[in-house]
């Protein structure tokens, strides 16, 4: 039977990680010890050794995260047929069988079958004795995950939170990743190619782009995603704006020309402004509104953190702020910064919107009061905000006349979207699956 | 925010704090009586007491003669016809001796005789280890009594809660087991002035944190405490709640906590195996707040042993602060 290489846990908080290189082609015979790939986690990088001697077959492929505890690849012995990449299933009940690691590493016999066949699936995958704490399974059976496809990393292999969350990110990330395409107007608009029902338009805060919607994302599925993104952001033309009228006009007309009937609107942050402004004017369009920690409530705003995103030039000078937009730090990993960073290395992105912060949060206020607009909407309405929110007080959604909702989540800042995104999701599916 | 005053910070012992507590109950109350071995002249076996028999006359606090169930009797019979007696034990262990008085009548004549009478009777019980006190003056009893209904059993863990729940209990019509750690006695804290009282029943969450949820009573609350800042610095935030009273316990605090974080720890100094953390741990598991634990439970309480009277094995036989730190670090990384 051939033997399974699986992503290895080389720290404490990871849940996933990816084959940064291979060092093996795929067929290559290696040695028990010798370098078989390059890990790399959100905090490291790594080499991991070849278990077994074999034969490689079916890699995984680079830059792909995988949960640990998964198969990367299988090593095949002289003369075992090659088929189908056998799959995995969990490992369950291990304590009642000899331990599962293959050999020792003063081991000098060559490994042989019998010795690798115990930490293979079909040992254990058909028992439905999954050992998995209380909220391990919670949080799979709300994730519509079977336990059995779960590797654990607790004792005994007891599958934890953190193994079940690691494979909702996964499959976020990948399997079923809401897919877009470009729409065509004055700014760059993408539209998810699948999806039935009213249609979400998001807009994205300032400084970010159309990807901060990602882990939200995965809540919506089933419904058509327009993600509109801010003139100096994203893929988006870097046109000259001089107030937030001028930017409101933008966006209204990069809306005018969506192909859709009416739709539901989210905005965050200086999105929300947008949003709400969007929907004074085009309310008819409009089916439900929800602001997530919206600007244009109140005057004040966190200007040095605005105008240090918009002006950092490298990771290190961008994580800090990062990390101010959330509640728990941690959340902002070395790996999420420097995605973040990536888009922010052009110059010219960089200037636009270092303009922008100037043009629209003149001295670290916000000039712009859209108390009026939100007590005119006649659209279902709601607010979501984080209560520890260090960019715009929370606070100011109680200004908010009493036909609009508000949520307030404790333990959560600026970007509720990405901080619980299950929980904006489940807000939002109330609406939508109300108004249909 | 409030924009009060904020109030005067007097600090006062955890004995003085109940014994300002017998004394606006002896000064407001004429029903109010002290009763015990020992605790006139003496001041009690650990000075709780004080001079009050000095300020109140032998009438009001009463030496009872060395016998635990004679004494024991006399406070429920005089609970029964309406006065509102403080009955204090020298220590704790010598419950035993009162067990007729203390299970079979005070906290079932109520019951028995369909209501028409109630047992408003406070028993106060110094309790646990640590002073070398060896076998049988150091145990923690607590979780017997809280095992009989009728009685409601609390553990105050500090000065302000000390005076507060011996006023509450003074207050209710039935029955109240008070355990004082001996070892709190000396313990400083902030004591409001004047009257008031802290719920029977409410446990206080004492740190607020959302990685493990520790359970404490008595003075496992303060090595508890002590654990939490140190896992702090760790980056394992701990949620430490007071459990304060045994019986009623406090169900919905505790399980809010457990629902926050996913991982329980109980602390308690009682015998681990029967004890309030077996309690505490059972009442999780049989709750909505079972589908949100991410590890097993753990409890940490006194092992199969009595106290012994060596001073190293005396800490070895209770929890104390490494294993806190132990226990929580493996809950927290999933390594239990």
């Amino acid at each position: 039977m051939p033997v399974e290489v699986i992503m290895p846990k080389v720290d404490m908080d990871m849940a996933s990680g990816k084959v940064a290189t291979w060092h093996v082609l795929p067929g290559e015979y290696v040695e028990k010890g010798t370098p078989l790939f390059d890990i790399e986690t959100d905090k490291a990088a790594m080499e991991v050794e070849a278990e077994a001697s074999g034969f490689l077959h079916h890699p995984a492929a680079e830059g792909v995260d995988i949960p640990i505890g998964q198969p990367v690849a299988w090593l095949y012995q002289e003369g075992e047929e090659l088929g189908e990449p056998p799959v995995r299933t969990a490992l369950a009940d291990a304590d009642d069988k000899p331990s599962p690691q293959p050999v020792s590493e003063t081991g000098s016999e060559p490994v042989c079958a019998d010795e690798t066949d115990e930490i293979l699936p079909q040992q254990f995958g058909a028992s439905d004795k999954v050992r998995a704490t209380p909220l391990a399974r919670s949080i799979a059976q709300d994730a519509a995950l079977e336990l059995t496809e779960i590797a654990g990393t607790g004792p005994r292999g007891r599958i934890q939170a953190i193994d079940v969350r690691g494979q909702v990110e996964a499959r976020l990330r990948h399997t079923s990743a809401v897919q877009f395409q470009p729409e065509s107007g004055p700014l760059n608009i993408s539209r998810s190619r699948d999806g039935a029902g009213m249609p979400v338009v998001l807009i994205h805060g300032f400084g970010s782009d159309a990807s901060s919607w990602k882990p939200l994302e995965a809540y919506l599925q089933g419904r058509p995603v327009i993600r509109i993104e801010l003139p100096g952001h994203g893929k988006s033309p870097k046109l000259r704006i001089d107030s937030f009228t001028e930017l409101s006009s933008a966006i209204r007309r990069a809306f005018d020309m969506l192909d859709i009937e009416r739709a539901h609107l989210v905005g965050h942050s200086l999105g929300g402004a947008l949003a709400l402004s969007l929907a004074d004017t085009r309310s008819k369009s409009i089916a439900s509104l929800t602001l997530i920690a919206p600007g244009g409530l109140g005057p004040e705003v966190n200007g040095p953190a605005l105008e240090g995103i918009s002006k950092s030039t490298r990771a290190e000078s961008l994580g800090p702020w990062l990390k101010v937009l959330v509640s728990d730090e941690k959340l902002i990993t070395d790996g999420y910064v420097k995605a973040a960073m990536a888009p922010r290395k052009d110059p010219a992105l960089r200037a636009a919107q270092a303009r922008l912060c100037d043009t629209l949060f003149p001295d670290g206020v916000q000039p712009f009061d859209l108390k009026a607009a939100l007590d005119r909407i006649d659209v279902p309405a709601r607010i979501i905000w984080g209560k520890q929110d260090a960019i715009i007080p929370w606070r100011h959604a109680l200004r908010a006349p009493g036909n609009i909702a508000l949520h307030l989540f404790d333990g959560v800042g600026h970007m509720p979207q990405f901080e619980v995104p299950s929980e904006v999701g489940k807000i939002l599916r109330q609406v939508y699956d109300g108004a249909s | 925010m409030s924009a009060e005053k904020s109030p005067e910070l007097r600090e006062l012992s955890y004995a003085e704090a109940i014994r300002e507590a017998m004394d606006i109950a002896l000064g407001s109350d004429p029903r109010v009586i002290l009763m015990g071995e020992d605790i006139g002249v003496y001041g009690g076996a650990f000075q709780v007491t004080g001079d009050l028999v000095h300020k109140y006359g032998t009438d009001r606090v009463m030496d009872t003669p060395i016998s635990e169930l004679g004494g024991a009797g006399v406070a429920v019979g005089a609970a029964l016809t309406g006065l509102r007696p403080i009955f204090e034990f020298q220590f704790s262990d010598f419950a035993a001796l009162a067990m007729e008085q203390i299970v079979n009548q005070a906290a079932k004549v109520r019951f028995m005789l369909g209501g028409a009478v109630s047992v408003p009777l406070v028993m106060r019980f110094p309790a646990g280890s640590g002073t070398g006190a060896a076998a049988q003056h150091s145990q923690s009893i607590e979780a017997w009594l809280g095992h009989v209904p009728g009685l409601k059993v609390v553990q105050p863990s500090t000065p302000e809660d000390a005076k507060g729940m011996l006023l509450a209990a003074l207050d209710d019509p039935d029955p109240v087991m008070i355990f004082e750690h001996k070892i709190l006695y000396k313990m400083k804290g902030h004591v409001p002035e004047g009257r008031y009282t802290t719920p029977i029943g409410k446990a206080a969450v004492r740190r607020e944190g959302k990685d493990v949820s520790i359970v404490a009573t008595s003075l496992m609350v303060h090595k508890a405490l002590s654990a939490a800042d140190q896992l702090a610095s760790e980056g394992i935030d701990c949620d430490v709640i007071d459990l304060r009273t045994v019986r009623p316990m406090d169900r919905e605090t505790v399980l809010a906590s457990v629902r926050k974080t996913g991982r329980l720890i109980c602390v308690y100094e009682g015998v681990k195996t029967l004890g309030v953390g077996a309690e505490v741990s059972a009442m999780v598991a049989e709750s909505d707040a079972f589908d949100f634990l991410d590890a097993p439970i753990v409890r940490l309480g006194g092992s199969e042993s009595p106290i012994p009277y060596n001073p190293e094995l005396e800490k070895a036989v209770v929890p104390q602060v490494p294993d806190i730190l132990e226990a929580a670090r493996n809950i927290a990384k999933g390594q239990i």
